[in-house]
């Protein structure tokens, strides 16, 4: 077996994702990597936006689960076409992944890319996956800490999303510290607050992501 | 279901008579078949691999550690996968045994063939027998 260091390792993964990149553009595609926590409402979110989005676009969304195909069904029922990547031990997508499934599709057939990655608020900062922009999604179950104590994600994406914001009012969580330390890790992400429950402001972060 | 089970059959009578495959028409069912692969990852033995899916899987499957399977993998029953091999678009029969750390891509392996290689890249290609070395084993190019 060839052994490799984690910096050749992140290397090859970028220069994979360049390629990704280049060949969803070439074909008029815009794509996202969604990240976050377990639980924090990724393919919660992702149902609402394909709900919205299907009779517009053709969307292809690329679910990523240790295990199951429980995400992909999910999303499969708001008439997205999905693809599961279970993977097994690792915590994280990485661009040999997405390359496996792009290098197989015929592309011509899709609009917009959703890649869920898996729930983890560290792995996925080491592999970027060549999207167009990458979406990191906590929620306000998870204590107003977790954007400061999770700051690697959050300087690498370019919307930070604060979801379950119907249970704003039973948990008291400090919405404005959340935003804060967002914005002071990162100052030119944007923040949004979401409820994938009542649908709270999904239509705004279609905006945001130009879609 | 039906279609895959019938394409399979028809692909196995092809290669049983190397000396007559016809390339091209072998090419043509071997995408469309590829193109039908259900997912079907829930029993083999072994621990925690990566699937992209489609991958189906036979019967007593065993894999090693760090494989990765997928996309439009089929599998047969009581093959074996051994660590860190990656197959993606290919065809592996029943009762096949292939080695460690093999990259494998658009090959169809042919049923109770060892492939008891290590660190190889093989694509586009038939093979069958039974080696521990890549020249020793039949090749035939598709
Ligand atoms: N109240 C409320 N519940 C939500 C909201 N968004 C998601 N949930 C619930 O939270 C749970 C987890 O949501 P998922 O969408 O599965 O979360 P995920 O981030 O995809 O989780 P993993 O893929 O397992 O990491 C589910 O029971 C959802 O119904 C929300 O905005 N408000
Ligand atoms: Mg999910």
């Amino acid at each position: 077996m060839v052994v490799q260091t984690k910096k050749q390792v992140q290397q090859d993964n970028e220069l994979l994702a360049q390629k990704i990149h280049q060949n969803l553009i070439d074909n008029n595609i815009k794509s996202f990597d969604i990240v976050g926590a377990i639980g924090a409402g990724k393919t919660a979110i992702l149902e609402k936006i394909a709900e919205k989005l299907a009779q517009k676009y053709k969307i292809l969304v690329i679910c990523g689960d240790i295990t199951t195909r429980v995400d992909a069904n999910r999303i499969e029922q708001y008439n997205a076409e999905t693809i599961q990547i279970n993977t097994g031990r690792e915590c994280a997508l990485n661009a040999y992944h997405i390359h496996q499934i792009i290098k197989n599709k015929d592309l011509e057939k899709y609009d917009v890319v959703f890649i869920e990655n898996v729930g983890n608020l560290i792995c996925p900062s080491e592999f970027i996956l060549g999207t167009d922009k990458r979406i990191v999604i906590v929620s306000i179950t998870e204590g107003e800490w977790v954007i400061e104590k999770h700051p690697m994600l959050f300087k690498m994406s370019d919307i930070a999303v604060i979801n379950k914001i119907d249970l704003l009012e039973r948990l008291g969580t400090n919405l404005g510290k959340m935003t804060n330390d967002a914005k002071k890790i990162n100052p030119n992400i944007d923040v949004i607050t979401t409820s994938a429950k009542t649908g709270d402001n999904i239509e705004k972060l279609i905006e945001l992501m130009g879609l | 279901m039906e279609s895959m089970k019938k394409k399979i059959m028809e692909i196995e009578e092809i290669i049983n008579n190397p000396e007559n495959i016809k390339t091209v028409d072998l090419k043509i069912l071997f995408n469309s078949f590829l193109s039908e692969i259900k997912n079907r990852i829930a029993s083999y033995i072994g621990d925690y691999p990566t699937f992209i899916e489609p991958v189906f899987l036979e019967e007593n499957v065993k894999i090693g550690d760090d494989v990765l399977l997928g996309p439009n993998v089929y599998i047969g029953a009581n093959s074996e996968i051994g660590d860190y091999t990656e197959i993606s678009n290919s065809i592996v029969f029943e009762n096949v045994k292939i080695g460690e750390n093999l990259k494998l891509e658009n090959c169809i392996i042919t049923k109770n063939s060892t492939l008891n290689l290590r660190n190889s890249n093989l694509s586009n290609c038939i093979l069958m027998g039974s080696s521990d070395s890549e020249d020793e084993i039949m090749k035939i190019k598709f």
